[in-house]
């Protein structure tokens, strides 16, 4: 591979006229128009501010600084720490050689100048910097664009103000926790006020994590909007929405899935699940898995969906999760495990009645390894007593 | 994860060990490989090595089952246990891919 260095700019420092005239003959045949020079070093660093050299060509024995402190001098300046500095010299000695190194040199040319080695070396501290400036740039482009994305995935999601307001409105309590395991994640979940007496929550995990499984949510919070869910069973509205997805997705990609529907006149929740991490639902003082088996969503187009009810009164809950609540583990703790959930519950109930998210993801993030695995979403939804 | 292999004269068997997760998307390529170039008419998957799948390695198991059939190659997934067993019937993958207990 070979770049043009025509736009390379290369800063010549060296106290002897006719040296600086040979570099500057040899490395200008390779190309490089843009060449600056300083006759010592205390010139080279004005001149480098001035410049914004590429790279630098840099003598040892000057008079006012000397090439090494020059370039010490350089390195210590955050700015200057990349910038590619080759000494000129002679080839055998061994000792200045280690000094040059030390003071931060990137390489050597020997003297005196042989125009192939020279060139050869210049070109490939040039190319290497090249390289390196278009990976930072890409890499801050990336970065700035992620940071976009996250902001517009957690805009797809209830906001805290709204979540108060549909608690307010059924009288629950309602408190959600969200967490991607990098920039961005393939969990989604969200509450839909259908009526005055019945509200609907949805949670969605699609498989893997990152990008990929980011952009799934987009395309499931557009075909959430499609289908209108007032009039239909949760298992028509998830045979539905299993359809569209089966229509976009690429084999192997699918989503777990559990949409439920509260109905406060008959205090039911009924549901249907695609094998979703098993929902707690709590009434009384019995705590129970329940059953959210079915065919992962966007997997098949004969997918069925069943209904179930269950008594959900005042005082009860339901808690929803994705599966990094069980399956991310740490050095010292296991993964929790779908077994362990009701006590984990449990546990938490007993620290905060009315809140025990809050000690849930405290205890989950005291055992687990950090970043996690995978995406990590809890929803708790409490009727008040 | 890690994999073994073997042929009888009807199926090439393939014996998956370990975590299947997000992470071994390149190993699935090596096996979709055995499906490209196996002139058997069944392709099994055994699962009895393997600890824990996730969502992406369920995944997986769905594009091998489409790769087996576009090629009229019979999947069989066997010997799953414990959680993977459990994460298998939850995600109802049984309704795609013919699992042998």
């Amino acid at each position: 591979m070979t770049m043009s260095l025509a736009d390379c700019r290369v800063l010549i420092v060296d106290d002897n006229a006719f040296n600086r005239k040979s570099l500057a003959l040899v490395i200008r045949r390779a190309g490089i128009t843009e060449v600056a020079f300083a006759g010592d070093g205390a010139e080279g660093l004005r001149t480098v501010d001035d410049f914004r050299p590429d790279l630098v060509l840099l003598d040892v024995d000057m008079p006012v600084m000397d090439g090494l402190e020059m370039c010490r001098t350089l390195r210590r300046n955050a700015t200057h720490e990349e910038l590619p500095v080759l000494f000129q010299t002679a080839l055998d000695s061994d000792e200045e050689q280690v000094r040059c190194f030390d003071a931060g040199g990137s390489d050597f040319i020997s003297k005196p100048i042989k125009p192939g080695e020279c060139v050869a070396r210049v070109r490939h501290q040039l190319e290497k910097r090249k390289l390196f400036t278009d990976l930072a740039s890409f890499r801050a482009r990336v970065e700035r664009e992620l940071s976009h994305a996250r902001a517009m995935q957690h805009s797809l999601l209830p906001e805290g103000r709204r979540l108060t307001a549909v608690a307010e409105r059924y009288g629950l309590v309602l408190d959600a926790h969200f967490e991607t395991s990098s920039e961005l994640g393939g969990d989604f979940w969200g509450v839909y006020p259908l009526d005055d007496r019945r509200v609907g929550f949805l949670i969605v995990d699609f498989a893997g994590h990152g990008i990929t499984a980011a952009i799934n949510t987009f395309r499931l919070h557009t075909l959430i909007d499609r289908f209108p869910m007032q009039h239909m069973a949760p298992s028509q509205w998830l045979t539905q929405l299993n359809g569209a997805l089966k229509d976009v997705l690429p084999t192997g990609q699918f989503a777990t899935a559990f949409f439920g529907i509260l109905d406060l006149a008959t205090d039911t929740l009924t549901f249907a699940a695609a094998g979703a991490p098993n929902p707690v639902l709590g009434v009384g003082a019995e705590l129970r898995l329940l059953d959210s088996a079915g065919l992962v969503l966007g997997a098949s187009r004969r997918a069925r969906y069943t209904d179930q009810s269950h008594r959900l009164p005042h005082g009860g809950f339901l808690f929803l999760y994705s599966d990094a609540l069980i399956e991310c583990g740490g050095e010292e703790h296991p993964p929790i495990g779908r077994d362990a959930v009701p006590g984990f519950v449990r546990d938490a109930l007993a620290e905060n009645r009315l809140h025990p998210l809050r000690p849930m993801m405290e205890r989950f993030y005291a055992r687990v390894r950090q970043p996690l695995s995978d995406d990590l979403t809890a929803v708790w939804i409490a009727r008040r007593a | 994860m890690k994999f073994q292999q073997r042929s009888t004269p009807d199926a090439v068997e393939v014996r998956l060990m370990g975590r299947l997760e997000f992470t071994d998307h390149d190993r699935l390529h090596d096996i979709v490989g055995l499906l490209e170039i196996t002139r058997a008419r069944g392709f099994v998957v055994d699962l009895s090595g393997l600890e824990f799948i996730d969502s992406a390695g369920l995944g997986m198991l769905l594009i091998l089952q489409e790769e087996a059939e576009s090629r009229n190659v019979k999947l069989t997934v066997r010997g799953a246990q414990g959680d993977v067993r459990r994460s298998i019937d939850l995600a109802r993958i049984g309704e795609i891919i013919t699992i042998d207990s």
